[in-house]
């Protein structure tokens, strides 16, 4: 099923959830709200779900309007970050509870919730109550839940946040396949951009009740359309620092103080044309430690990650994180050379924080 | 080298005179913050009520409280030193004990002769002394010029009463210790087999004799040699069951008094003031329906009290819940006022609303048909103005029940398909089970025992619950037979009891929340 937002806005008295969301949501696709707390990504899924009436603007599934509709009429199925499972009921009746207000006939029911019960792994465990089960069970019944009554829309909030990191891992790539397996439309709602990147076809980037961007995973990797995409997306995040970008005898030249990048004409031409300062943006892995870097620079902190090191090198008044390999041991205060794939570099208006690569 | 450090190692033990003196300071200490806590209550608190012209005797009686106590929490204090080595050198423990509680015992005793207090206060005497025999109280001695012997008693004359009330030794006593200087006392006595009676005036006598201190000494003793050996995790119990004794006395009271033909203090007696006279004619009586001359059928009684009682519980739940919901859950104008507007009605004090509550339910009594259900004179009416009384302390209650479930379970079951009066009914009423029972007992306890209402709103009708009967029975019924009145009493509390006993861990609950999460 599609889902079309046009221009949805909801306020709560004064205070703004979203404002002006467009967004559409091809059949089957699995796309992910990112952003920080209070972006109104969760405002956004509950006035999907129906617990919010949207304030203006208009929501359709297809061609429905479903702006009025209750959410026992939408069929969609959620799962939140609480699981929100009914600690009176057995797992069998919590999977069962969708099933049972539809009217569905006992056996049917049965036969269902066996079925999405051995599915998700919990079929042993369907006499028990929710508070006998560890987080990760809880979080399967909860998505056998939300499976069972065989929803057109499948939404998400925040579902893994509270497990602890190995399991949401195993449970990232499970609920990824069982997505594509169902070909259901998903939804799914995170801070973690990580599971974002990860699970997402594409990724709606929010923040402060704005869309920032919605692109394919990879598109907002390598060509963010705002400073706040290119700042959010990725870990360790993008360095971003002041240059002004000129033109010389056909070539292009970023400076700063201590700091001297030529670039190549193509990423050059647009922000030299711009009048004034400009932010740079580069990404840890795109600065490299080598003998014939061309900026000097002293390493203030080495934070070792296991597979690499995360390093802080201060060149001047300006501070860059790099990924560097364990193969050579760099400590603080040692001198080093970077050298810089200004190729991968971004340029963003300081004033409207656009790229000035990438129009939108 | 340099000086070798010096390691503090463990105290050496001190020696049982630094112990002694040790036991005798923290006495001295005792006795001094109890003299400062008297003359706070007698001295400074006190007669600050007076200036205000409030009569009190609390902080006279905690005033003398203090002073009985002295003495013991002085033992205590000195006793505390001895209990360290209590059971590593009992002989040490005992010696040093005894030494300090009878050092302390002079001193508080020394302090008393000189005020003229405790057993060398001044007292009531007719200067005689007597012996019990099987007539009465034989005359065994008389100080010439007293008391006794100007009104003319002579030794030999065996005392049987005073005025009309006969005495032995203990009542004599007790009369004594009561009457103040000059009181005049008409003693009955029997001289050489012939009846006379003369009137002695009491005369207050301040004789200080030593031998009065011994009693006290022997108690200092052997209360110190108890706490000296006293396991200490004993000692909250103690305190606590010395707090209760006298709960538990007016209970076992009830109980014995509804089985027995009539009780003096807790010893069931019968007609010949024997021990025994146990029975089941105090609970006959009410399933009869007859006690002392007044005819009742407990069967209607009982029904009204069920009645109010589950009529109130049944309101109270259905409209506390439902309005605790909507309190806690939806945003309506008012909602804010509606909350503060309960509170307030919580804390308003019933009785002055009776006379109102009154008048309405008189006109709503002409009104056919509904008035016959909840006008004046009827159970119904009671029932809802107590339901009216209850429903703000429950609409609170369930309000907060409410507030800690979380949001995303009332979602979840709209998503699921719930409409929202099923995930009200399905999904959050089951959360708050224990906060609905507690308030079902609550409510039902008050309506099973609701007294002033139903004595208000059914003057003069058959409608009359089980503590408005039992009123009745202390008015109407002369002389009263509080045993009778006892177990109509128990009788009361009988479903009171299995409520409790089927309920408590759901009440206990009511303080922890109630609602247990998944997460």
């Amino acid at each position: 099923m599609k889902v079309f937002i046009d221009q949805l806005t909801k306020k709560f008295g004064d205070v703004i959830g979203v404002e002006d969301l467009t967004l559409h949501i091809d059949d089957g696709e699995f796309v992910a709200f990112l952003g920080p707390s209070g972006c109104g990504k969760t405002t956004t899924l509950l006035t999907l779900a129906g617990i919010y009436k949207p304030t203006e603007g208009e929501i359709r599934f297809d061609e429905r309007v479903v702006n009025r509709v209750p959410p026992k009429d939408r069929n969609i199925g959620m799962v939140f970050q609480s699981y929100a499972l009914y600690p009176h009921m057995t797992v069998f009746q919590n999977i069962a509870y969708p099933l049972k207000l539809k009217k569905v006939a006992k056996a049917v029911q049965h036969e269902r919730v066996e079925q999405v019960a051995t599915t998700m792994g919990i079929g042993n465990l369907l006499d028990r109550r929710p508070g006998q089960l560890s987080g990760g069970q809880q979080q399967r019944v909860a998505l056998g839940r939300a499976l069972v009554k065989e929803p057109d829309i499948l939404l998400f909030d925040e579902p893994l946040s509270n497990l602890d990191a190995r399991l949401r891992l195993t449970m990232r790539g499970e609920i990824k396949h069982l997505q594509k397996d169902l070909g259901i439309t998903s939804i799914y709602v995170t801070h973690d951009q990580v599971e974002a990147m990860t699970m997402a076809d594409r990724i709606a980037v929010m923040n402060g009740g704005h869309l920032q961007a919605f692109d394919a995973p990879d598109e907002l990797y390598s060509r963010p359309k705002t400073q706040f995409v290119a700042g959010f997306v990725g870990n360790p995040p993008m360095n971003f620092l002041s240059v002004e970008v000129s033109q010389a005898e056909g070539r292009y030249v970023a400076q700063a103080a201590g700091l001297r990048l030529e670039i190549g004409r193509e990423r050059g031409e647009r922000p030299a044309s711009h009048a004034g300062a400009v932010v740079m943006g580069i990404r840890p892995e795109d600065i490299q430690i080598s003998e014939d870097g061309t900026v000097a620079g002293e390493i203030y902190i080495v934070e070792p990650l296991g597979r690499e090191d995360l390093i802080d090198v201060r060149v001047g008044r300006h501070s860059f994180l790099l990924l560097a390999s364990t193969e050579t041991q760099h400590h603080a205060g040692e001198r080093v050379k970077l050298s810089f794939d200004m190729e991968k570099a971004q340029f963003f208006d300081p004033q409207t924080e656009k790229s000035l690569l990438w129009r939108q | 080298m340099s000086a070798p450090a010096k390691i503090k190692t463990d105290a050496p033990p001190a020696s049982i005179a630094e112990d002694f003196a040790e036991a005798l300071r923290l006495g001295a200490f005792s006795i001094i913050a109890l003299l400062l806590a008297a003359l706070l209550f007698s001295g400074v608190i006190g007669p600050l009520f007076a200036l205000g012209s409030v009569e009190e005797t609390v902080t006279d009686v905690l005033s003398r409280l203090a002073l009985v106590a002295l003495p013991f929490v002085a033992y205590i204090a000195a006793a505390s030193v001895a209990r360290r080595c209590a059971w590593t050198d009992t002989p040490r423990a005992l010696g040093l004990a005894f030494a300090s509680s009878l050092t302390l015992f002079l001193l508080i005793s020394a302090g008393h002769y000189a005020l003229d207090y405790g057993v060398f206060a001044p007292r009531p005497s007719l200067q005689m002394s007597l012996s019990q025999t099987a007539d009465g109280l034989r005359v065994d001695a008389l100080e010439p010029g007293g008391a006794a012997d100007s009104a003319g008693i002579h030794v030999g004359d065996v005392i049987t009463a005073i005025r009309r009330d006969p005495v032995d030794m203990a009542a004599f006593n007790l009369r004594l210790s009561q009457s103040e200087a000059d009181a005049p006392l008409r003693l009955r006595f029997l001289r050489a087999g012939e009846e006379m009676q003369q009137t002695a005036r009491v005369v207050i006598v301040s004789d200080k004799q030593l031998s009065a201190l011994l009693p006290g000494l022997a108690v200092a003793l052997v209360f110190t040699a108890v706490i000296v050996f006293l396991p200490g995790r004993w000692a909250p119990y103690i305190a606590l069951v010395g707090l209760l004794t006298p709960l538990l006395i007016g209970y076992i009271w009830v109980i014995i008094a509804t089985f027995s033909f009539r009780t003096e203090g807790l010893i069931p007696l019968d007609g010949q003031d024997n021990f025994g006279g146990l029975t089941l004619e105090n609970w006959e009586a009410i399933f009869v329906g007859n006690i002392a001359g007044l005819e009742f059928n407990i069967v209607p009684i009982l029904l009204t009290s069920l009645a109010i009682a589950i009529i109130m519980t049944l309101v109270v739940l259905l409209v506390s819940s439902m309005a605790g919901y909507a309190l806690s859950r939806m945003d309506f104008p008012g909602r804010r006022f509606f909350l503060s507007f309960t509170l307030i009605l919580h804390g308003f004090p019933a009785i002055t609303l009776l006379i109102p509550i009154f008048i309405v339910l008189l006109r709503l009594g002409n009104i056919p048909l509904i008035g016959d259900l909840i006008g004046f004179n009827t159970a119904g009416g009671i029932a809802l103005v107590m339901v009216a009384f209850q429903l703000p302390l429950g609409v609170w209650l369930m309000k907060g029940f409410f507030d800690n479930i979380p949001w995303d379970m009332e979602r979840s079951a709209l998503i699921d398909g719930a409409s929202r009066w099923r995930a009200y009914w399905q999904i959050l009423l089951p959360q708050i089970r224990p906060g609905l029972l507690a308030l079902g007992i609550f409510a039902f306890i008050g309506g099973w025992n609701a007294y002033i209402i139903p004595a208000t709103y059914s003057i003069g009708s058959g409608v009359s619950n089980l503590p408005v009967f039992l009123n009745e029975l202390i008015d109407e019924t002369a002389p009263v037979d509080w045993n009778q009145v006892a177990a109509v009493g128990l009788f009361q509390l009988i479903p009171i009891f299995i409520f409790f006993i089927f309920a408590q861990e759901y009440l206990l609950n009511i303080y922890a929340g109630g609602a247990k999460g998944s997460s």
